[in-house]
Formats: C-alpha cells, sequence, structure tokens
C-alpha cells in the first residue's frame, strides 16, 4: 500500500516550495523537492538590453541575494569587456561580500533555523524565550546590513556597483563607523558562539555529502577561478556547464544538476570541508570545536558551519576596514573602457554557495544571451538525496516527527527558492 | 486585542519581507504592538483562516494559483496593502522586451516549457481591490515604518506626488541627466527614496514607478536628443512599472 506525506508549502524559507515523499510499505518511492515560485524568465529578459541594465536587472533575482548577483554579473560583464579592475575595487567587493555573508547567515541561523534546534515555531516565539540571542542576532544582522548599505548604497539591490568600478567611495566617516560595528561585533560573535555551544545540533540522518566550491584565490574566501570537488579533478569556471549540468524535472520550475551522474552540496558545510584550512583567527578555533568531525555526514551541520563564515566575514571585514583607514582610499574613479562584443563567466561564492553568471554581448553591448545558475538550483538533487536519506534513517517514528526532520534538512541548505527558478538558459 | 496581521509573498525576490527583517532596531517594537498571525516566511506555526485587519502583500501575480491565494488574502483583509514594486506595479517580471513569453519560455525551459503556467506577471490591483500601496524596489524601510504606524492608526498612508528629481535638488546634487546626459529616470519617478542613485553619480532606473503625471514624451525627447537610441530608452522606461507605462511609453 502506497502512502503520500505531503508538505505543502515550506515554512520559514526564502520563496515557495514544498516537499513530497511517496512510501511503498517501507520502500521509498519518491521524493521530491517541488518548486512552485512563479516563473519570471530572466535571462530572457535580458536578451536584447545594454549590458548597462543587467546588474540592476539581476539583481532583483533575490533580495538577500542581491549583492552577490550584482558583483558576479559585474565580474562575468569585466571579462566580457576585458576590463581589470583595481586592487582596490577587489578589496571593496570582498568586504561587499563579508557584509552579504553577515546579514544572510545571522539571518538564516537565528530566524530561521535555531527555531528548530530549540522545538519552537518561529524567532518571534524565539524572542521571548531567548530575548537576549535575538538581540544579538538583530545586531549582527544589521552589521551585515551597515556594510552592504555603506559600500553598495542599499541593503537590498544594491545601486552603488558599476562596471569597473563603484558610483562613489566609501567615505573615512563611514569607515570608521564600521569599524566601530565590525568591533561590536566581534563581542556579538562570541555571544552567538555561547549561545550555539549550549544547543545540541539534530543529528537524525547520517549519509555522506559529496562538496563543490570555488578554490579561494589569495585573500578572498568568496572569489575564483576554478571549482573543487570532493573527488573528482577541479573544474576551470568558464567551463562551469559540465558541473552544472542541468536538467528539468516534471514537477518543478527549478533545474537539477548533477556530475557524474551524481548531486553534490555547495554552500557553508561544503566551502569549510574542503577549504577550512584557507581561514584563520577566531573562526578557525570556531570550526574546530564545534564544527563537525570531517567528513561530515549530517547536514544540518551545514547552519553550524553557517555561524563559523559569520565569525570569519566579521574578522575579515575588519582586516579590510582597518587596511582601508590605514592607507585610505584613492580616489578612483571606474575603469575607462570600450564597448565591444565578447564573451564573460564568472562564479563567486554566495551565502548559500557557488554562484555563476555568463553573459555574451554583441559589439554594441546588447546582451545576446545569459546564463545565471544558483547555489539553490545545485543544492535540489542533493536536497532530495538528503531527504530521502531522512526517510530511510527515520525507521518507524511517528509521521509527524518525520515531517519535522524533513522540514529540518530542506531548511539546513537555506533554500532560496527565489533565486533557483530563474537557472534559465537564453540563447 | 492588538490588530492582526498577515505577511504574505507572491512572485518576487522576497525584497520587502527582507526588508520588513531589516528594520533590526524597529522589529521588536513592531512585534509587540501588533500580533502577526501569518507570516509563513517568518513561522511554521500560522492562522491561515482568521479575518486580518491588515495584509501586507509582496511580488506580482503570476499563476492562478497566486491569483487564487490574492483573492483568498483580500477576503480575509480589513485593509490589503500592496508592498514594493512588483505588488504596485508588476516589477521587472512584467517587463516585456518585444517577444512573446512562451517564447522566451522555450528558448529558457525548452520544450518543457509548454507544460508550465508562464502568464505575464501582473500587479495586486488587477485582481482585487488594493487599500494602499508602498512602492520601491525594494520599498524604503522608513516608507513601511510609516505605513504601518498611519495604518495602526486609523490613517491611509500619504501618497507621494513628486519626481526623484525634487529630493535631489533639495540635496543640491549635480543633475546627471542635465549635465553629465546620463540616461536618468529621475523626472519620471516617484520620489521616496531621498535620490539615492543620482548620490551616488548612479544614474536612476526608475525602481519606484512612474511618478503621477509623468512626462514620459518629454523624456525621451530629452534622452534622444543625449544621444541614446529609442530600442534603449523605450527598454530602460519600461523596467519596473511596464503594466503602468505601456501607453505612454510603447514598445520600440
Amino acid at each position: 500500500m502506497t502512502r503520500t506525506i505531503t508538505i505543502d508549502h515550506l515554512a520559514r524559507i526564502e520563496g515557495h516550495a514544498g516537499i513530497t515523499v511517496v512510501l511503498d510499505g517501507s520502500q521509498i518511492e519518491r521524493v521530491e523537492f517541488d518548486v512552485f515560485e512563479g516563473i519570471r524568465l530572466f535571462e530572457g529578459l535580458l536578451q536584447g538590453r545594454s549590458y548597462l541594465d543587467v546588474s540592476g536587472i539581476v539583481s532583483r533575482i533575490c533580495a538577500i541575494c542581491s549583492h552577490g548577483h550584482a558583483i558576479t554579473a559585474l565580474l562575468a560583464l569585466e571579462r566580457a569587456l576585458g576590463i581589470d579592475v583595481s586592487p582596490q575595487t577587489r578589496r571593496l567587493r570582498d568586504l561587499a561580500f563579508q557584509g552579504a555573508s553577515i546579514e544572510s547567515h545571522a539571518l538564516h541561523v537565528f530566524c530561521l533555523a535555531l527555531p528548530d534546534f530549540l522545538g519552537l515555531p518561529s524567532v518571534i516565539a524565539l524572542a521571548a524565550e531567548h530575548p537576549e540571542a535575538v538581540a544579538t542576532a538583530l545586531r549582527l544582522k544589521k552589521l551585515g546590513n551597515t556594510i552592504q548599505e555603506i559600500i553598495g548604497g542599499r541593503a537590498v539591490h544594491p545601486v552603488n556597483y558599476v562596471i569597473g568600478g563603484f558610483g562613489k567611495l566609501p567615505s573615512v566617516d563611514q569607515l570608521l563607523l564600521l569599524e566601530q560595528s565590525l568591533e561590536t561585533g566581534l563581542e556579538d560573535c562570541e555571544k552567538a558562539i555561547a549561545l550555539l555551544r549550549s544547543v545540541p545540533v539534530p543529528a537524525f540522518v547520517d549519509e555522506p555529502i559529496r562538496c563543490a566550491a570555488l578554490i579561494p584565490e589569495d585573500e578572498a574566501f568568496f572569489f575564483g577561478r576554478a571549482v573543487r570537488l570532493s573527488d573528482a579533478a577541479d573544474i576551470p569556471v568558464d567551463q562551469y556547464r559540465s558541473l552544472t549540468n542541468e536538467h528539468m524535472v516534471r514537477y518543478s520550475h527549478a533545474k537539477h544538476s548533477g556530475h557524474d551522474g551524481r548531486s553534490f552540496l555547495v554552500g557553508a558545510l561544503a566551502r569549510l570541508t574542503l577549504h577550512g584550512d584557507r581561514i584563520g583567527g577566531r573562526a578557525r578555533d570556531v570550526w574546530q570545536e564545534i564544527g563537525p568531525r570531517l567528513p561530515c555526514r549530517n547536514i544540518v551541520m551545514n547552519t553550524i558551519a553557517q555561524v563559523v563564515e559569520l565569525v570569519y566575514s566579521v574578522e575579515h571585514a575588519l582586516e579590510l576596514v582597518d587596511s582601508f583607514l590605514r592607507t585610505g582610499l584613492a580616489a578612483e574613479p571606474p575603469v575607462a573602457y570600450r564597448v565591444r562584443a565578447g564573451q564573460g563567466t564568472a562564479a563567486t561564492e554566495v551565502p548559500r554557495g557557488t554562484l555563476y553568471h555568463h553573459y555574451e554581448l554583441d559589439s554594441t553591448g546588447q546582451v545576446v544571451a545569459a546564463d545565471v545558475i544558483t547555489p539553490t538550483a545545485q543544492n535540489f538533487a542533493n536536497a532530495e538525496d538528503q531527504l530521502r536519506a531522512t526517510v530511510r534513517d527515520a525507521g518507524e517514528v511517528a509521521e509527524e516527527t518525520l515531517r519535522h526532520r524533513l522540514e529540518m534538512v530542506a531548511r539546513a541548505y537555506d533554500p532560496c527558492v527565489s533565486c533557483s527558478v530563474h537557472v534559465i538558459r537564453a540563447g | 486585542m492588538k490588530p492582526r496581521i498577515g505577511i504574505f509573498g507572491l512572485s518576487g525576490c522576497w525584497g520587502e519581507q527582507i526588508v520588513m527583517l531589516n528594520c533590526e532596531d524597529e522589529l521588536l517594537a513592531l512585534v509587540g504592538a501588533v500580533d502577526i498571525v501569518d507570516f509563513l516566511g517568518g513561522s511554521s506555526v500560522n492562522d491561515r483562516d482568521t479575518a486580518l485587519a491588515i495584509a501586507l502583500v509582496e511580488g506580482s501575480v503570476a499563476n492562478a494559483r497566486e491569483e487564487a491565494a490574492l483573492r483568498r488574502i483580500r477576503e480575509r483583509a480589513g485593509l490589503l496593502v500592496a508592498c514594493g514594486t512588483c505588488a504596485c506595479f508588476g516589477g521587472v517580471a512584467a517587463m516585456e522586451n518585444g517577444r512573446p513569453r512562451d517564447e522566451i519560455a522555450q528558448v529558457v525551459y525548452g520544450p518543457a516549457a509548454r507544460t508550465y503556467d508562464i502568464a505575464p506577471h501582473r500587479p495586486l490591483a488587477d485582481f482585487v481591490k488594493v487599500d494602499a500601496r508602498i512602492p520601491g524596489c525594494p520599498m524604503e524601510k522608513h516608507e513601511f515604518l510609516q505605513a504601518v504606524a498611519c495604518l495602526l492608526n486609523g490613517d491611509l498612508p500619504p501618497v507621494i506626488s513628486t519626481p526623484v528629481c525634487a529630493e535631489c535638488k533639495m540635496q543640491e546634487q549635480d543633475c546627471l541627466l542635465v549635465s553629465r546626459h546620463l540616461p536618468c529616470a529621475g523626472p519620471v519617478t516617484a520620489s521616496g527614496c531621498h535620490a539615492r542613485c543620482p548620490g551616488l553619480n548612479v544614474p536612476c532606473i526608475g525602481c519606484r514607478g512612474p511618478v503621477e503625471e509623468a512626462n514620459f514624451s518629454s523624456m525621451t525627447e530629452i534622452l534622444a536628443k543625449s544621444g541614446f537610441r529609442e530600442v534603449e530608452i523605450r527598454q530602460r522606461l519600461r523596467t519596473f512599472a511596464t503594466p503602468a507605462v505601456r501607453d505612454q511609453v510603447p514598445k520600440a
């Protein structure tokens, strides 16, 4: 006899998605992560638009990843146009990425995931029981937003990032404000670590996790030119299609990814599993102290990996701001360039994993083709594997327990469903 | 009894829900002043049936499922507020680039596109009565808080009737359109953003939607004189609010 478990509409995730599990006795027939977010056809809408319009349009793919989309689009367009930006511009963009990491991870860890660990329905309930924890989380979240506002011009849908540089550089006063906020941020990180140390991480699934992440370039943990996998040769970013290798699934508006026919994980846990030795400071201690033993087989640990990255991002942002204050920012206008035909691919590590943008321009700078592949889209296939393992490992638990576990596994990916439905190739 | 509030997202980027959560300094006071009973994005326990004093709705309507959800919200809500440019004007997803949507969908999803509902995205007011609008992509934090304060005190939020240029001039910023010949959409775009983009030397792209009585023909003329091609001008002016400006700015 078959039995179907349906979670119609997942709560506490960004966007609209559900889970369907079909069981035949104890056999698992099907496990599906369904996405029913409305189709927006971004890449199709970009065709025929000027390259100057791209960054402002693609940031609208997703609010919480808007800085990542805007900057990754610029990196790809700059490659297409043959533009090299200054080291200062690269470092300021790196700082923006730390802001995005702090904001996004603080939101997910405390507002979306932590209520599960404590058996609460929401951050509102969490605020009633642990007001100090929520106050700390909100201060960290605000810190991430302050960085994004100062460097990107706005917390959601940045406006200050342009081809070759910035509309306006931050002032010394703004940098001093950031320095002060980041110092408070370090104290808040300690409070967050103490809290997380006292909360047991749910462990109900035991399944290998295959990881993929960009190989960090220089000091910048979130930028790189090639992708590393747990168990395969490195892949240069411009050959990303051999990794992301998307296919359509009938029940979802999002495409799925697999490499060598097997799924992989992107995001904080994948980055730290593969490159955790590249981070130093307090973050490194925290990773060793509250992180998993590697290789990790509990996907819920992704939330803990996010806490570690949050600490890394506060520390690294402070280093960057201090170096800007020490040497002063050069009054560089955006790099001058000439429009030409070309194509460019860029990848970055955004909070949820590797993000790819690819553009082809004609000689007038019109977009001929666009391709955006988001981390959540890459994670769907892996999430289904982990959901399947969750059902397998649950044995004879009550259906309500199983449903809650399935939700927790889905939320562990910090899925960004708005993003994922734009994994679209045009041209 | 505290007023019951619902927060809903249709198709969009989740920007308005993020802006609400970004009110870090005001969030706990806000949560204390109201009773948030239905907020799928923030809570796994929701009352999907109870009557609501205020429904805050972001995103555009993309398919029959969302249309039905919106009608249901309208039935439950005393006041329905369209939050953000997608809810107010359709937003970027309602953009038309001159090609039929089924053709774009084919390019994007291949033959599978046929199985999808790919109706054009539309603003909330195409389906239900909207009591108040907070435009912006995303909406501004201060305008959101002001709107909630108004609604909780029995007023409707103020309607914006000045363009971005008014705020830009008050801040004594150099005019990007006139003195630097950049394609700034400030003259036809509703203010409220404190002319953020021109202040950063970046031309306005119209993300707050059209200002009342916007003069699109004059705007088009000025841009044409600055050397922009007609197709670029039209695309640019139609980016965020195609359904509202379709008549004034015909497709190139």
